[in-house]
């Protein structure tokens, strides 16, 4: 039943944008992207599920004997979740180095003190 | 071999940035040498595909690893190159090799360059891996690289003012773009279980069901974040004026091309819903109120590069505006001004970063002043570029300016809709606003008394002067010769971004777009305007040549002297009250000041809304997303 | 592995050490056969390089920052990711060289279905990939780590000591102290001695 795992991310996303959009420590900002990243990561997986599929390697003669579409579930968007995943692992790593930085530089990481571009 | 080169182009640049990480930490001789040999061997490869596609009009599709289609299902990646994504293509890689020659002669004496030639490459390489993919998942990829890299070039020089402020706010708000675009990727593949461009177009071009509508909404909510529409344009503004130079030209004039032509992609081929009157309504609004909203906060900004940043905003509103208006002329006009923003931009970007390299670091407009008795090879650039983009004839921004004017106004006059009427008289008076702005700029920088402090600034060293005389001498070109320009190297883009039978039948097969039910949608034909600008050369410089004989031939006694006794001196100095004539420079926060203090209650509103928070920014993206998706659910269901 | 012994380094805690030491070796050689072993069982380039480069996580807790970065070098690993990202892009134009598109599998029948060697270039794209993510998540983990300052975990530097002479025999009757005089002399020296060593440490910490 996949009808969990879109309510799950539909949930993942909308907290994580909430946490983007409404908390004034800079380090929640960026816990919020990562959930964001999580609940994408959950739809893009969760498309590729074929009910009672299994692991999708198989020998030549099964597919040319015609077996059903739900032999095995897809491993496109597997690949697809895992170069997300790598993308978000830097999205961090670079954020996460911008926020020390600013911390040393303007002492303080609350969103209402690093404001001196504005206007 | 030619269906090589694109591929060829993409992976070249990346292994020239590796190779740049390699060898070039140390040495600044080799690393110049491998990243001017890159560029100039890529910019080959990308022009030699101007003659087969744009002259010849071919599409080359090219499938990775040989993959081809089994049973008319694309299962592999494809790279297919149209005229569309050639005119970006070439509008990046003149772009990046004109700012890679300036960035050797300003960013000399800074730490860490082997990174920043690195980033540099692969800020291109993406660009053009992303203007020549025809996969969807590797849209979103390319996107990506080039949103880290222009984020880590932003905030190169750390210890700059304010860089890794906006380097985080730019690398937030791109994020959630990603996320957009890649939810809306997530949503079309549950929907049609392929990722290719070609079939996607065939599979989507019937109905709209809500999971693609859904997908539609959030990928051009998505590629509006990265092409800095109103109200998703903050960190641009930001980013800008921390940026070193030439990663501010590029920023402005590629990578907002790069968001355009992803959302020019996804509506007009993808989706193939320009036709629908709700789509040109919301598309065009939007890019009336980016118009808009850009050139009337700059007008208020004492920071150079700030202001020229809101002007890069507004700009980028008169293509989206054109793009949206689903006629060929229209996008004939969005893809010229596209082309010309790039040119113009560019070389304000590069004499602003002239100023600042010369000076110092001084960018606010109160403490410059007079700089073109120092400096008068850059006043002269700076002039070409403001005219260009006010759009003054014979300068190439007034055809392309004009082409959006006539668009727009004969999609008036075609649906007697009143709603284009009031889209071609905001573009007007957007424009007579950027002639404001400017006319204060070169005042407040280049004309005027020269301060104390700037009094010994020299001119700008040689190798920053040649980029800028070469844009300088693009703009003047594409602005007299601009009818061969419009008829051959951008009608065949128009004409491929309208024909999506024949994207679909040359990746996929011949045939397979018939076999779909897939149709040309109707768009109006194309007229060029009957203007002719040799006709407006010559009278400009007739003009000129009589004014100059009659101030010349002239008894006018300016410049008269009268013989003042020193014992009556006193009486004479009423004017400075006795004491020696002072510093008394029109500044930029005072010629228009009484423009702003009309219009408070407006720019009280906007500095609020510009508070420099990333709470606030990331509110406006959410709101701005949300108004599209219901907007297309409510409309086009 | 040589250690360095250098003043001034901290060591860490003992059981941490240990541990450490008795774990390092399985993470490098499960992560290398993560990568090696990509196309046969599940895993692959960016799942092998990344439990590779937590080896260098095990080396931070144990020995501190100063030693990994005397064990590891981070300006080798930042030449090594580009050589690896290099390879990738030459292994995929090579399928041009042989006549066919990028990153075409020109080796596709070099083995039989389940041997280690067996798809082609797909295997030695696999490792080309997890070398380039082992160097490059490993330099990444040493430059995010330098940033951190010293930890609860930190002992104070383990200097040589100094051995005094024996001290004269005290002969009884001649220089006889009350037992009360010795006690009140050596807490005044235990007293000094500790408070001169805190000050020392922290002055290491800062250089």
């Amino acid at each position: 039943m996949t009808i969990f795992n879109y309510i799950a991310c539909i949930l993942l996303i909308v907290l994580g944008l909430y946490a983007v959009c409404t908390q004034k420590n800079l380090l929640k900002t960026i816990i919020g992207l990562s959930i964001i990243d999580y609940g994408v990561n959950l739809l893009i997986v969760s498309t590729g599920f074929n009910d009672g599929g299994s692991v999708p390697i198989y020998q030549m003669s099964d597919l040319l004997n015609g077996v059903s579409a739900q032999f095995f579930v897809d491993p496109v968007p597997q690949a697809l979740t895992l170069t997300s995943i790598v993308i978000g692992a830097c999205v961090n790593a670079m954020s996460l180095a911008i926020v020390v930085m600013i911390k040393k530089k303007y002492g303080s990481i609350n969103v209402d003190d690093v404001r001196r571009l504005r206007g | 071999m030619i269906q090589h080169f694109p591929v060829l182009a993409v992976m070249g640049m990346f292994l020239g940035a590796f190779l740049i990480e390699i060898f070039g930490s140390k040495n600044a001789a080799v690393r110049n040498a491998i990243s001017f040999i890159t560029f100039t061997v890529v910019a080959g490869l990308v022009y030699a595909l101007v003659k087969p596609i744009i002259i010849d009009g071919g599409v080359i599709a090219y499938w990775m690893g040989n993959w081809e289609p089994v049973a008319g299902y694309a299962i592999g990646i494809g790279y297919e190159v149209d005229a569309l994504g050639l005119v970006f293509a070439i509008i990046a890689i003149t772009a990046f090799w004109i700012s890679n020659l300036y960035s050797f002669g300003y960013m000399k004496g800074e730490h860490h360059l082997g990174h920043y030639y690195t980033l540099f490459m692969m800020l291109c390489g993406s660009i053009l891996g992303f203007c020549m993919t025809g996969d969807l998942f590797n849209m979103y990829i390319m996107v990506e690289i080039m949103t880290f890299s222009a984020v880590a070039l932003t905030g190169f020089i750390t210890e700059k003012d304010g860089a890794l402020e906006a380097a985080l706010k730019y690398l937030v708000l791109c994020s959630l773009g990603s996320g957009f675009i890649l939810t809306g990727i997530a949503l079309i593949y549950l929907q049609c279980h392929t990722l290719n461009i070609a079939q996607l177009a065939s599979m989507l071009s019937g109905g709209l069901t809500p999971t693609t509508l859904l997908a539609f909404a959030l990928t051009v909510a998505g590629f509006g974040v990265k092409s800095f529409m109103v109200p998703f344009h903050t960190p641009l503004a930001d980013a800008h004026a921390v940026a070193p130079s030439p990663i501010s030209m590029v920023l402005s004039g590629v990578v907002t091309k790069a968001g355009v032509y992803g959302m020019i992609r996804c509506i007009y081929i993808m989706f193939r819903a320009m036709d629908l009157t709700q789509m040109q309504i919301i598309i065009t609004a939007f890019g009336a109120v980016t118009m808009f909203v850009g050139v009337s906060m700059a007008l208020a900004q004492h920071d150079f590069k700030r202001l020229l940043a809101f002007h890069s905003i507004s700009q980028v509103g008169y293509i989206i505006t054109a793009a949206g208006l689903g006629t060929a002329l229209g996008l004939t006009g969005g893809i010229f001004h596209a082309m010309n923003h790039m040119l113009f931009k560019g070389l304000l970007f590069l004499a602003a970063g002239a100023v600042l390299h010369q000076t110092g670091g001084v960018t606010n407009l109160d403490k410059l002043g007079g700089l073109s008795k120092r400096m008068p090879h850059t006043t002269v650039c700076f002039l070409f570029g403001a005219a260009a983009i006010s759009g003054l004839p014979p300068f190439n921004g007034f055809a392309s300016k004009w082409l959006i004017y006539q668009a727009a106004y004969t999609k008036a006059a075609e649906t007697g809709n009143f709603y284009y009427l009031i889209i071609t008289i905001t573009a007007l008076v957007v424009s007579v606003m950027t002639l404001a702005s400017f006319v204060k700029i070169a005042q407040a920088v280049f004309f005027g008394q020269l301060s104390e402090e700037n009094k010994d600034v020299k001119e700008a060293p040689a190798i920053m002067l040649v980029p800028m005389y070469i844009l300088a001498a693009l703009c003047l070109l594409t602005g007299i010769f601009y009818r061969p320009i419009a008829a051959d190297f951008i009608l065949p883009a128009v004409r491929s971004a309208v024909d999506v039978v024949k994207y679909i039948d040359v990746m996929m097969g011949e045939g397979y777009a018939a076999a779909a039910g897939v149709y040309n949608m109707a768009v109006s034909n194309v007229m060029v305007s009957s203007w002719s600008p040799i006709v407006y050369l010559i009278l400009f410089v007739t003009v000129f040549i009589a004014a100059f004989i009659v101030i010349l031939g002239s008894k006018s006694d300016r410049g008269a002297t009268v013989e003042v006794d020193p014992k009556n001196a006193m009486k004479h100095s009423n004017f400075f009250s006795g004491e020696e004539a002072v510093y008394s420079h029109v500044g930029g926060s005072d010629m228009l000041w009484g423009y702003k203090y009309d219009f408070k209650p407006y720019y009280r509103v906007m500095e609020e809304l510009h508070s420099g928070r990333v709470t606030d920014y990331c509110n406006m993206v959410v709101i701005a997303t949300a108004i599209i998706v219901v907007f297309m659910f409510m409309f086009m269901r | 592995m040589k250690m360095h012994f250098k003043e001034g380094i901290h060591e860490k805690n003992i059981i941490v050490r240990c541990g450490a030491d008795r774990i390092l070796p399985f993470a490098l050689t499960f992560g290398l056969y993560i990568i090696i072993y990509g196309t046969v069982s599940p895993g692959g380039g960016f799942q092998g390089g990344v439990t590779v480069a937590s080896a260098i996580l095990f080396l931070y807790l144990a020995y501190g920052y100063d030693k990994t970065t005397l064990t590891v070098n981070p300006e080798v690993l930042r030449i090594n990711e580009a050589i690896g990202a290099s390879i990738y892009v030459i292994l995929g134009l090579s399928g041009i060289l042989t006549g066919m598109n990028f990153c075409r599998n020109w080796l596709f029948d070099n083995g039989a279905v389940g041997d280690v060697i067996s798809a082609g270039t797909v295997t030695f794209m696999g490792y080309t990939v997890g070398y380039k993510v082992l160097t490059g998540v490993g330099f990444l983990l040493i430059l995010m780590l330098g940033l951190l300052g010293p930890d609860s975990s930190d002992r104070k530097p383990v200097k040589p000591q100094k051995i005094d002479p024996a001290p004269a025999p005290v002969v009884p009757g001649k220089d006889a102290k009350l037992l009360s005089e010795i006690k009140a002399e050596k807490s005044a020296d235990t007293n000094a001695e500790p408070a001169a060593d805190n000050a020392q440490s922290l002055e290491g910490k800062e250089a």
